[in-house]
Order: C-alpha cells, then structure tokens, then sequence
C-alpha cells in the first residue's frame, strides 16, 4: 500500500512541473519494508531446559481455536446485535481475577465463561489441596457473591485433580 | 449511510410493537366465534413463569445412583455418609451467609447495576428495571439510622422481624406510630412469629438439617411483651386486632389469657373468624385438666361457633384431633376421635394429612392392640387426586404412618403402598427434613429386611444406598442379618467396605455380627467368593489395628475408649482365614497376627469356639507353619480349654507322622520324644504338658522362638 501511495503522487507530482524539486525528496525519504507477519500472542516461547509445563489449552496457539480446543468465553454479544459486548468482556475478566484469587492456588486450569440466558456458568479445574468442607464453602461464598454482582444466577462447575501436573500436556 | 442502519432497526421494532399488538388482541379474542375458514385456534391456557420448567422436569425422573443435585458432581466432592452430607450442604450454606455478610456490611461496594443493553435503555444511568431485590444489599438498622413508616411497611411485608422490631422502636414505639393499619400489620408479625426472628426461607440447608426440636409445647407466649403493648394501645380495638392478638396468644399456648379474650370479644358482639376458634381447640389442653372437661371444653367450644354462625373447616377438624391425640389414648378418646371425623365427613369436610397423623398417633399406640387404620387411610390418599400441604404438620404423616407399618402392623405390603403414594408426583416434598428422612428410610429398611422378599430387598437396597439413605448402625445390622440368612457371601463382603465408608467401622458390635455372619454362611459360597471373603477378614483385622494406633496418636481427643474386637472375632477371622491350601498364602500372615493380639490379650474374652483353634493347628503344623499351631495350641492351653491337650496329641501326630496311640506312649516319656522332634516343634510339646499339669514345664524362654515360622523347619519334616 505504501509503494503504490507513493507511485500515486508520483504520478501526481509529476503532472505538475511546478513542485517537481520536491520529488526527489518524497522518493528517498519515505522508507518501505516487507511487513513482519509473526504472531506472538497466545503462544508460548520454548524455554532453554525444555521445563515449561503447558496444559492442553495452553499447548494450543490461538489458531487452533474451534478445531482442537474451544473458546473460554462462551457467549452472543459478538454476533450480528450482540448486545452488551465491553460490559461482557469486562464482567468475564472480572470473573476469571476473582475466582484466580479466591481459590488462591487452587485453578489448575483456565476459566471458561459460559452464558446462557440470565445464567453464567462458571467452569474450572481446581487442586485437591483443601477439604471438600472448605470446597463447598469456597463453592457457596463464590456462587453467591458473583451473583450479587452480576445479579444473575452465576452456578460453578468446578473438576478436581489431584495435582497440577494431571493438567499438564506438555513440556516446552 | 447511518439512516440505513437505523431503519431496519427501527423498522424491526415497529414489527414487534405490532406483532405484540395482535396477539394481545388474539388473547381476548373471544373462543366461540368461529373464524370464516374454519379454524378455530384452541383457546388460551394460563401459564405461570416456571410452568415449562416444571413440565420438563417432568419428562426426567430422579436418578437414585446420583448424588442429590446439591452436591457437585465430582468423586472428590460426593458425600457418602451421613455425617459428610450434612457437612458439605452446611458448608456451602456458610459460604453463602459468608458473601450476604460481606453484601450487607459492605453495601458500597455492591452499588453497580448491571446495564440494559443500550437499546433498551430506560434511563441513562440506573436501567436494569424493575431492580432485583434479592441481589441488592440489605438496610441495617441501628440507633443512628433514620426510619420512615415506609422502611417499617417493607421490612413487615418482608417478615425481617427484628428489623421491623428496631424501626418501631426508632420511630418512637407505640406512640410513635400512629397509623393504626400499620400498627395492626405489625401486631400480625409479632403474633404469628411470637417476637422471635424466624428462620429465613433463604437458608434452605440450614432447615433442612435442622433438628426438629422447636415446637415446645409449653406457654410461650411473652406475657407483656411488645404484641400484648401494641394491643393495649390500639383505642379502637377492630375484630381484626383481637383476632390477632387471640390467635397469637392460641398458638404459642397462652390459652387462659386467649380464652378469656375471646369471652371478651363475644361479649362485646365483636365479629371473630373461625380460624381463631380453630387455634383454641388445639390448646385446650392448656385450659383443663382430665378428659372428661377437655372433652367438655371441646363440645362447648363447637357450639360456640354453631351460635356465632362460623362454619368450621379443614383446619378445625386437625386441631380437634390435635387436642384429643394429645390427651393420651383410650376407648373414650378414639371413639370421640371418630365421632368427630364421621361428623365432619357429613359436612363434607375431608380430613388432611395432619388429621390423619394425629389419628394414627392416638391410635396406634407402641404397647396398645393393634389397630389397622392405616390401609383405610392409605385407600382414601391414594384416591386423592393430588395430596396439598396445608400444615407444617402435614410432613409428620408419612414418617408415622412408615413407622407403624414398621412396628405396630409389621406389613410390608402397607410400607410398599405408602411408599408408593410418597413416591407419586411430587409427594415427596412432604417427606419433611433431614431427619424426618432418615427415620423414614430406617423404618422402610427394617420393615423390608425382616419382611419383603430378598430379590425386592437387594433391590431397594441397590436404589436407597448410599445417596438417598446411608444406614444407621442399627439398620446395618438388620442388613446384615438378613444378608446372612440368604447366605449372599458376595453382599457381606462389600457389606465391609459400605461399613467403611459410612465411617461407621469402628463400631465393633457391627464388625463382630459381620463376621459372625461371614463364618455362618461361609463354607455355601463359591470359590472365589470365598477369597472375597478371606480378603475382607484379613482387612477388618487391619483396620482394627490401623485405628488403634490411630486412637494412641491422638489420645485426648478420644471421646470414648476404642472398644476392641473379641476373641470370638478374631477366632472368626482365623477360621476364615485358615481355609487355604496354599502354604505362601498371605491369610497365614493374617492368622499369625490374629493369634499375637489373642495371646498377647489384646481381644476381649475368650473364644467360644475353641475347636477352631484346635483345628487350625493341626491345619498349619500339617503344612509346616510349626509355629501358629504352636502359638494356637498354646492359647489353648493357657485358657485351660480341655481341647488342649487332645489338639496337641493330634497336632504331634501330624508333625511326627505316626499314628495317635503311638504319640500318646512316647508322651509318658518326654525326654524320648523331645529328642524326635524338631526344636521348633518343642513349643507344641510345651503346650500339651501345660494343658495336662496346669503350669508351663519349661521356662518359657525358648517357646518364645516359635512365635516366628521358619520355613526350614517344614523342609526338615
């Protein structure tokens, strides 16, 4: 786009011969290079050792979404009229910090976002490092103080693994 | 470019306004007019918000093999004992209360409202119409807050007690409050709570465990209390105000002073309701003494409401039956029980589930005669359309009725209908509380153990346990029994690992009748049920240990002495246990160690079937094992049982390969006889002269070798 920008008031300039000592100053002042087209985002630098743990999520680049893994936020505001779409994406941001600190320690897994109707579904993998008691209190708490936020029914769907490394994939 | 998008938008919702139009329009549309082609669209049916909701759960019924639908689905996250599922469900509860505190306290920080989508914004800052209460933070009231009769109305119509108590008294208490409706509302709270904060609806666990210990029936009515206040203020005492106060002071049992009101009122000509004679008949006991007054009271009572004109329904007859069946049993009560059910029966008054609770209990006595009311009862409920419940009372019914047919009829037949009927549509919310649950399902149990067939009992056992009922020790053991009468060696075993789980496996009584139950049916079952067997037998002695050293790492936190298995328990253990063939088996291990805690004392009492020992050590010294038929036929000996010592004769037969008789002779002889045998074998000997003489003949020190086995000595045999 950028040649062709100057090849157009190439041409222009040149019809007019009254600016034409310019030229040569807009041809060897405006630098072009091929564009760098690495995507970074999403995807994980292999360490030296080869020890970083990545889960199945985390294995995946962003490009595989929809044909290995599915998406974390599961909801319409991004169709034709979707309604609501910062508000969504704030309140699910929101979800995933407090839900990172309140079960400190705890996530093994990225937190999936699902909406249906008025309802938020919340679903996770967690450590069995506490009791099921302190579980179910950590379960109760969580439920109904997302829902007081959200004023929705917000319901957790949490899985449980004996350690961290049951999550793991691979190592990079 | 802009007006493009914004037609169609707008274009859409005029669409919707007159799509809405029409069939506001198609609602009143009158049914009967028939449409000129012929169609004529059925007519409208009502439907409430959660009716779709409700047919769909409808179309699934419950599934027995999964947790209840509280509980996460997760193994780490399903309780399966009692005591684990009133914790998890408490605990979640905490959890929530824990985040209405923080919500209630910390109100600033749960301002923000959600936002409409811009299209359906109302206003441009608060949208989110109409507000959701229950998401929103709770006033607290104290002395500084700044009250309205407004914030009294809602906290009344929201039955916050303690708050409406705190807003009257902030509003400048009886004189304060000067609209005389309000202060009637109020009165109404007062009287049906009783001034006492109600458990709130929204803690649905905490009532659910609750144990169900409230309703005292004792006079609790505060005398001079803050109703009795706001009674006396009132300068125009309405009908409404005395029925109020009337009814209250009824219910919590302070009959003299609601009796004498009540005179008071009807002298006076004020109009009262027939509720509030209904709360009078249900404490009449509180009134008078003996039968034969209440009896009296009661009649007088009924014509009372015949002269004021009041018409007595549903309600009146429970809390006629109520008063009776509280005043004991008796020919003369249970006649005027059924007088009264046949009378109202003529007025076409049928009598609800609490009617016939309180029938059952006056007539179904524990020690009385029995009585078989209960199939009539069950033939007039199960005809009934649907069963509504009325009374909180209604939710004694069925775990009453399960128990006579438990106790008193002992019919299974009858449990199965019952247990039909509460399985009907929704009926099952009629199953009460917790509590309430578990006695039901332990009286449905025991009925069905000792009387239902044992395909229907496997059956019910399969579907009840463990998510809808874990069985109480007690149960247990009837389980057991009846496991042990059909002889399923397969049940008992996973019998074992159930007790396990249930955390009821300490109990030793239980384990004992277990075992007993394993030995009884042991030598029935098939071969590899009966390594089943060997294995449970082998790990209920494990565990037995397990926990005792348990119980000694944390001695003061033990609330009662571990009781230890007895030495007939661990015979049982032995004998199942000694039916190997192999010599390497593992359940030797087992044997070894079951005699150590025999020997070492470490079981209660004495084995009551010696022969088993005496068997097993013929058994072991015939495969080698020279040292458990030693230690075995030591006890033996030591116990002083006189199978003592013809065990040994037989036992040194068996080592020495040679027949009794022979054995006997060189007995006379010791000296000859220790020279042929093998040094490990002494201790066999030791036995045999400590059974005939009473006390050991050498000193001990080299019997204790024996203890351990050692595989060398069998080779030399």
């Amino acid at each position: 786009m950028n040649n062709s920008l100057i090849k157009l008031s190439k041409s222009h300039l040149s019809s007019k011969s009254q600016i034409l000592p310019w030229a040569a100053i807009t041809e060897s002042h405006i630098h072009t290079s091929a564009p760098m087209c690495r995507v970074v985002s999403g995807k994980y630098r292999i360490t030296k050792k080869r020890d970083r743990p990545l889960t199945y999520e985390m294995a995946n680049p962003p490009h595989y979404i929809a044909h290995r893994k599915t998406w974390n936020s599961w909801n319409t505001s991004s169709l034709k009229d979707g309604l609501r779409r910062s508000e969504t994406v704030l309140e699910d941001e929101f979800i995933r910090r407090f839900m990172t600190g309140t079960w400190h320690g705890l996530m093994c897994s990225e937190i999936i976002v699902k909406r249906q109707f008025n309802h938020i579904r919340v679903a996770a993998i967690v450590r069995r490092a506490i009791s099921p008691t302190k579980m179910y209190f950590l379960l109760g708490y969580t439920e109904e103080l997302l829902s007081n936020w959200l004023q929705c029914p917000v319901t957790l769907e949490l899985q449980t693994v004996d350690s961290f490394k049951d999550v793991v994939f691979k190592y990079i | 470019m802009y007006s493009n998008i914004i037609l169609p938008k707008q274009w859409s919702r005029f669409t919707c306004f007159c799509r809405s139009l029409s069939s506001i329009e198609g609602q009143k549309l009158p049914q009967s007019s028939k449409s000129s082609d012929g169609i004529s669209p059925p007519p409208r049916i009502p439907r409430s918000p959660t009716d779709i909701l409700q047919a769909l759960a409808a179309t699934v019924g419950a599934d027995p093999t999964a947790a209840h639908y509280k509980y996460h689905d997760d193994p780490y996250l399903i309780p399966l004992s009692n005591f684990r599922k009133r914790a998890y469900a408490l605990s979640a509860e905490a959890g929530r209360k824990a985040a209405a505190w923080i919500r209630d306290e910390h109100a600033e920080w749960f301002t923000t409202r959600e936002w409409d989508p811009p299209g359906k914004m109302k206003t441009p800052y608060f949208n989110a119409d109409p507000i959701i209460d229950a998401f929103a933070p709770r006033p607290i009231y104290n002395d500084e807050s700044k009250v309205t009769e407004e914030d009294l109305k809602k906290t009344i119509e929201h039955a916050l007690l303690d708050d409406s108590i705190k807003i009257f008294q902030l509003l400048g208490g009886v004189e304060g409050v000067t609209d005389n409706n309000l202060k009637l509302s109020f009165l109404q709270l007062l009287c049906f709570y009783n001034e006492k904060e109600p458990d709130s609806l929204e803690w649905l666990e905490e009532r659910w465990f609750s144990a169900n210990t409230k309703d005292r029936h004792a006079a609790t009515w505060k005398l001079g209390g803050l109703a009795d206040k706001i009674f006396a203020s009132l300068e125009q005492k309405t009908p409404e105000a005395y029925c109020t106060v009337i009814q209250g002071m009824a219910k919590h049992y302070q009959a003299e002073r609601a009796y004498m009101l009540c005179q008071e009122a009807i002298e006076h000509g004020i109009p009262l309701s027939t509720s509030v004679f209904n709360t009078l008949l249900g404490c009449i006991g509180f009134l008078k003494e003996g039968t034969a007054l209440r009896i009296e009271t009661l009649k007088q009572l009924l014509a009372q409401m015949e002269e004021l004109g009041l018409s007595p329904n549903e309600e009146t007859l429970t809390s006629c039956l109520r008063s009776i069946s509280a005043w004991g049993g008796g020919k003369v009560l249970q006649k005027m029980a059924q007088q009264i059910l046949s009378e109202f029966r003529q007025l076409g008054i049928q009598p609800g589930l609490s009617a016939y609770y309180y029938l059952l209990c006056l007539f179904c006595k524990e020690r009385g005669p029995r009585i078989d009311i209960l199939s009539n009862i069950l033939t007039d409920l199960e005809n009934r359309e649907k069963l509504i419940p009325k009374e909180t009372t209604d939710t004694n019914f069925f775990i009453t009725a399960m128990g006579i047919c438990s106790d008193h009829l002992q019919d299974i037949d009858m449990a199965e209908r019952l247990h039909a009927l509460l399985m009907k549509d929704d009926n099952y919310k009629l199953v009460g509380d917790a509590y309430k649950e578990s006695i039901y399902y332990r009286h449905f149990v025991t009925v069905a153990c000792r009387h239902a067939s044992f395909e229907r009992k496997t059956q019910l056992l399969d579907t009840l346990v463990p998510n809808v009922y874990v069985p109480e020790p007690s149960v247990m053991e009837e389980i057991i029994k009846t496991l042990e009468v059909a002889g399923a060696g397969d049940r008992l075993t996973q019998a074992w690992s159930q007790l396990v789980i249930f955390g009821i496996a300490n109990r030793t009584r239980l384990v004992e009748r277990l075992l007993s139950a394993m030995c009884s049916c042991y030598e029935f079952q098939t071969n590899d049920i009966k390594v089943k067997i060997r294995d449970a037998a082998s790990e209920i002695l494990k565990f037995g240990k397990l926990t005792e050293e348990d119980g000694k790492n944390n001695n003061n936190d033990r609330r009662s002495p571990q009781k230890r298995l007895s030495a007939d328990a661990i015979t049982n253990i032995i004998e199942l246990c000694s039916d190997v063939k192999d010599k390497s088996d593992p359940a030797w291990d087992t044997i070894s160690e079951g005699l150590q805690r025999l020997k070492q004392t470490e079981a209660t009492g004495v084995p009551t079937k010696p022969q088993v020992l005496a068997d097993l050590a013929q058994k072991a010294a015939s495969m080698g094992k020279l040292g458990i038929a030693a230690t075995a036929l030591q006890y033996l000996a030591e116990c002083g049982f006189e199978e003592a010592s013809p065990a040994s004769v037989d036992t040194l037969a068996v080592i020495l390969n040679r027949p009794q008789q022979e054995v006997e002779t060189m007995l006379q002889q010791r000296s000859d006889i220790e020279r042929a045998l093998h040094p490990s074998a002494l201790a066999v000997l030791d036995a045999y002269y400590m059974a005939k003489t009473g006390a050991p003949t050498r000193d001990s020190g080299s019997s204790t070798s024996s203890d351990s086995d050692s595989e060398s000595s069998s080779d030399d045999e």
